[in-house]
């Protein structure tokens, strides 16, 4: 049989322990290349303590004039203690004013959103106010302008003028379009609808612009998309995300109300390009788009624009 | 005890009489604080190892707020007073941190 033989490493070969190296030079280290970040991490104690640790112990180091062991008095706690004392204002100062800036960050937004609800009670309110006076003018109109022939004439051309411009209200049968985002798109933030960013399934200007295009082509009488009725001067935009019709910004879904002949609206809309264009988006993008005939509409009247010009009847 | 005491009524008054802070200063108060409270605790741990030193303490205090503060301000005039104040608070957080640790294996041996 074989001698049993020994264990691996216990033959007498090469020591494994490492004895210290005799040379000159110190070892170097490991983590020489980052004497930096250890410095920082181990020396973290003012090494001017051990130094006046030091001197106080052996005052013969002490340079010619160093004061030696310092007497514990009064005048010696009292600038630590000043210092402390210091530092804790200096964190309560920092802390108030950061107090203070929030808190003046948030009452500034409080007041402006408190402003802005005031605003905007006050402008509906003088909206409500200008549509009483119109329709006080126009009973003075009504009434000034008699009931002979020559005044029933021009009250019907008032009449004719008043729906061409769309400054009379309007009431009567009609279709209703609604176009809406499709629904995977974000819902805009109704307190910010510019703030929104598109995407392809979101209804934009040129749809709105196509949908009231198509239903003029179809024979609209009048048209109002959201309760704001269209003039000929209107513009239908976007800023940002939203659309603004007459500069006021909208929110989906999109309501257009056109009064005209129920079905000739609703054959002209859907079979004129207009409609078949937003049909397509519909199963493109999976737009919302719904046509349904209303038998009463009742369209507000649009404010009047500014008088630009004016000439006699008749003298031109 | 006294110091304890003496912070405390510091952190009290500066939030009670909010000291009006000149606008141009205001930037560097946070890393002022910082600085200080470094040195703060290199007090307290130099106190429990026997060789706290009264003017060490002060002078550091004084220079560490002002060098820090300086560092900052000097970042801002060269367009990284975000990044400098950043690289202020890390070291200097490490510091406390490390005197921390050092000052609860004092108090607890732990």
């Amino acid at each position: 049989m074989t001698s049993p033989t020994p264990p691996l490493g216990q033959d007498g070969g090469v020591p494994t322990t490492s004895s210290p190296v005799s040379g000159d030079a110190p070892p170097r280290r490991v983590d020489g290349s980052m004497s930096l970040l250890v410095d920082m991490m181990t020396n973290t104690l003012d090494s001017a303590y051990a130094e006046r640790a030091a001197r106080r112990n052996d005052p013969g180091s002490a340079p010619a004039g160093g004061t030696g062991p310092v007497p514990r008095t009064v005048r010696g706690t009292a600038p630590p203690l000043l210092a402390i004392l210091l530092v804790g204002v200096l964190t309560g100062t920092a802390v108030a004013q950061v107090r203070e800036r929030q808190e003046a960050g948030t009452g500034l937004r409080a007041e402006l959103v408190e402003e802005v609800r005031e605003r905007t009670g006050e402008s509906e309110a003088l909206a409500g106010r200008a549509e009483d006076l119109r329709s006080e003018v126009d009973a003075a109109r009504q009434a000034s302008l008699g009931a002979g022939a020559a005044g029933q004439a021009l009250t019907d051309r008032l009449a004719a003028l008043g729906l061409a411009s769309a400054t009379t209200p309007v009431e009567g049968p009609g279709i209703v379009v609604t176009l809406d985002d499709a629904p995977s798109e974000a819902p805009l933030d109704p307190t910010d609808p510019r703030a929104a960013t598109g995407g392809e399934g979101r209804v934009q200007d040129r749809d709105l612009q196509d949908a009231v295009n198509g239903l003029w082509a179809a024979g609209a009488e009048a048209i109002s998309i959201n309760g704001e009725r269209l003039t000929v001067l209107t513009a239908k935009r976007s800023a940002g995300g939203a659309i603004l019709v007459d500069l006021r910004p909208l929110s989906p879904p999109y309501v257009v109300e056109a009064v005209g002949d129920p079905s000739a609206l609703e054959l002209g809309f859907l079979d004129g390009p207009a409609g078949r264009r937003l049909t397509t988006y519909t199963s493109l993008y999976g737009f919302g788009l719904d046509v349904r005939r209303a038998d009463q509409l009742s369209l507000p009247g649009a404010a009047v624009p500014d008088l630009r010009s004016s000439s006699r009847e008749g003298s031109s | 005890m006294i110091p304890a005491l003496a912070l405390v009524l510091g952190v009290v008054l500066g939030l009670t009489l909010e000291p009006t802070v000149p606008a141009a200063l205001q930037p560097y108060l946070p890393i002022a604080v910082v600085a200080a409270l470094d040195a703060v605790f290199g007090a307290v741990r130099a106190q429990l190892e026997g060789i706290f030193d009264d003017k060490v303490f002060v002078v550091s205090f004084v220079s560490n707020v002002l060098v820090a503060g300086l560092v900052v301000f000097l970042g801002d005039q060269l367009g990284v007073g975000g990044q400098l104040s950043t690289g202020v608070v890390v070291v200097l957080g490490i510091r406390i941190f490390s005197n921390a640790a050092a000052i609860r294996r004092r108090v607890f041996h732990a």
